[in-house]
């Protein structure tokens, strides 16, 4: 594996307030990353440290085997595209996409093209003007026809309907099969995502709790279901990562299983079910206890 | 930490970049309706109103000496003032939301100055070689029939046509760079960042005051601007100028856009 981002031990402090917590971890090439995890936990901070916008207090990063700040040549191959990016007063959108090739060179303008049409979005019209949603669908468009080698989003939906989604995680990996490029998303809808990230990073104030791949992530976790003293036997002495109780059933959260422990499970009359993404990063991070890595 | 190794910016062929201090610049100019087409319009329109009062006062005076005291109150006319200020809108426009945006396309600070900085400078030479031109036509024509003065004001406007472009450059590239440095104290720090400067300001002109009074210094600055006279102190504009400009590299060159 390749890393285009390596980023160890960083840390962002604004004033007593700590942003980003000794985080280590790299993205990789031509992989889909997604970086979840609560408001203010840090994501948008973290992107911001990647691509050069802020400053680190302490550790480093490197974006494209170099410093990222004030780096023309590394910055060159990225596109980031931000829930909150900010547009000059007078621009149309039609004035994005005419500006937008002179800064990516592998700008593709007849995809460009075809999302707007997609995206029904009103070329002609004051940015100021546009709806929540056609400002989103701005972003989305400049992030993927811009084809930057990395690509970050941030929150990049706000405000699209459910369909123009589906048409983003559609283009999303239809132009990334042909154009393999990395990809880093940041989101709160982590179950619509959940099918196209390949490695997910969970960061949790400030810290890193979670660098795996998505398929050793789900695999995790598995919820227990059944009698409750069925379920109390089974879960002693494993680690419990949630648990609900309704009557005389029950159901917790324990971690990865072996091939004996299902047995042992199906044997004692319980139900296996797998956890969604969504679900065990909730789990993961509301409770107080740190989840070790999962890998 | 993974074992990863690093890939390096050249692992595959892409297509040239362009050179983006460049980039920054044309982007500058990619909506002309803000720094070209509208300033333009909004002279023209006070250039009419101007035409149509300058009508109307010739045609009430009669006698030839009110003539020629109007003629000579013309010529304290600031009707071209608002070029120098909508340039300062622009400069402060362009920070404040030109450079964020520019973030997003991944532009480094330092090429994103430089662009722009070009950018104003262009601009400047523009709008001074058009004002350049129509104060020569204004002298032409006899102020366009109604001995008007518009862009040969007792302020600027008035000798060869080198003076008076490098009058109008000076005082425009003064008006941006102003613009700049004050709106890049706001992009970094802030409401606090903008009541600290005004407040350094401010205690900067009354310190100045101050001395001046308390050395009986005011003689001596009032013998240094009529020494310099219109002309020289607008060149001494300069001073400031590059000063702001620098000051907005520097307080740029750190800030990180938020909202």
């Amino acid at each position: 594996m390749t890393a285009v981002v390596e980023v160890s031990n960083l840390s962002k402090r604004f004033g007593q307030f700590t942003a980003v917590d000794g985080a280590s971890f790299s993205i990789e090439e031509n992989t889909i990353h997604g970086l979840l995890g609560r408001n203010g936990a840090g994501k948008t901070t973290l992107m911001q440290l990647i691509t050069g916008q802020d400053f680190a207090t302490g550790g480093s990063i490197r974006l494209f085997g170099e410093s990222p700040v004030e780096n023309s040549r590394a910055l060159a191959n990225v596109c980031f595209v931000k829930e909150s990016q900010k547009y000059p007063d007078d621009f149309k959108p039609r004035h994005v996409l005419k500006s937008a090739p002179w800064f990516f060179p592998e700008w593709d303008a007849a995809f460009a093209e075809r999302l707007v049409a997609d995206f029904r979005l009103p070329l002609n019209r004051r940015i100021k003007k546009l709806s929540r949603g056609q400002l989103s669908a701005i972003g989305v468009i400049v992030g993927l026809a811009s084809r930057a080698p990395l690509t970050f989003f941030d929150e990049p939906y706000l405000g699209l309907d459910a369909v123009a989604r589906q048409t983003f995680y559609d283009r999303l990996l239809e132009d990334y099969a042909d154009h393999p490029r990395t990809v880093v998303l940041s989101t709160h809808l982590i179950d619509e995502v959940s099918n196209l990230l390949e490695r997910v990073i969970v960061v949790d104030e400030g810290r890193i709790i979670i660098d795996s791949s998505s398929d050793d992530l789900r695999g995790s976790a598995v919820t227990v279901a059944g009698p409750r003293a069925a379920v109390d036997t089974f879960v002693a002495g494993r680690e419990v990562l949630h648990r609900e109780q309704l009557g005389g059933l029950s159901s917790a959260t324990v971690g990865r299983l072996s091939e004996a422990d299902r047995t042992a499970a199906a044997r004692a009359g319980l139900e296996l079910a797998p956890v969604s993404l969504q679900q065990l990063i909730v789990r993961t991070t509301t409770s107080d206890t740190e989840w070790s890595q999962a890998s | 930490m993974t074992t990863a190794t690093l890939a390096g910016s050249a692992h595959r062929a892409r297509p040239a970049a362009q050179n983006r201090i460049l980039s920054v610049f044309r982007l500058h100019f990619v909506n002309v309706s803000t720094t070209i087409v509208v300033p333009w319009m909004i002279m023209a329109f006070i250039f009419l109103v101007n035409l149509a009062i300058w009508a109307v006062i010739f045609s009430s005076v009669t006698s030839a000496a009110d003539r020629a005291d109007v003629e000579e109150g013309l010529t304290w006319s600031g009707s071209s003032f608002f070029v120098f200020a909508y340039m300062t809108v622009v400069a402060v426009q362009a920070i404040n939301l030109t450079f964020p945006f520019a973030q997003g396309y991944s532009v480094t600070r330092r090429d994103f100055y430089l662009g722009t900085a070009l950018a104003f400078v262009s601009l400047s030479a523009f709008y001074a070689a058009g004002l350049t031109v129509l104060s020569l036509i204004e002298d032409a024509t006899g102020g366009w029939g109604f001995h008007g003065h518009m862009f040969t004001s007792v302020y600027f406007g008035v000798g060869p046509w080198y003076v008076r472009f490098t009058l109008f450059f000076v005082l425009l590239l003064f008006s941006f760079f102003v613009g700049t440095a004050f709106a890049a104290v706001y992009v970094r720090w802030k409401a606090n960042g903008m009541i600290a400067l005004f407040a350094a300001i401010t205690v900067l002109v009354v310190a100045l005051g101050a001395l001046a009074t308390v050395t009986d210094g005011w003689p001596a600055v009032g013998a240094w601007f009529e020494r310099n006279g219109t002309n020289g102190v607008i060149l001494w504009s300069l001073v400031p100028t590059v000063v702001a400009g620098i000051t907005g590299y520097l307080v740029l060159r750190r800030a990180t856009p938020r909202n």
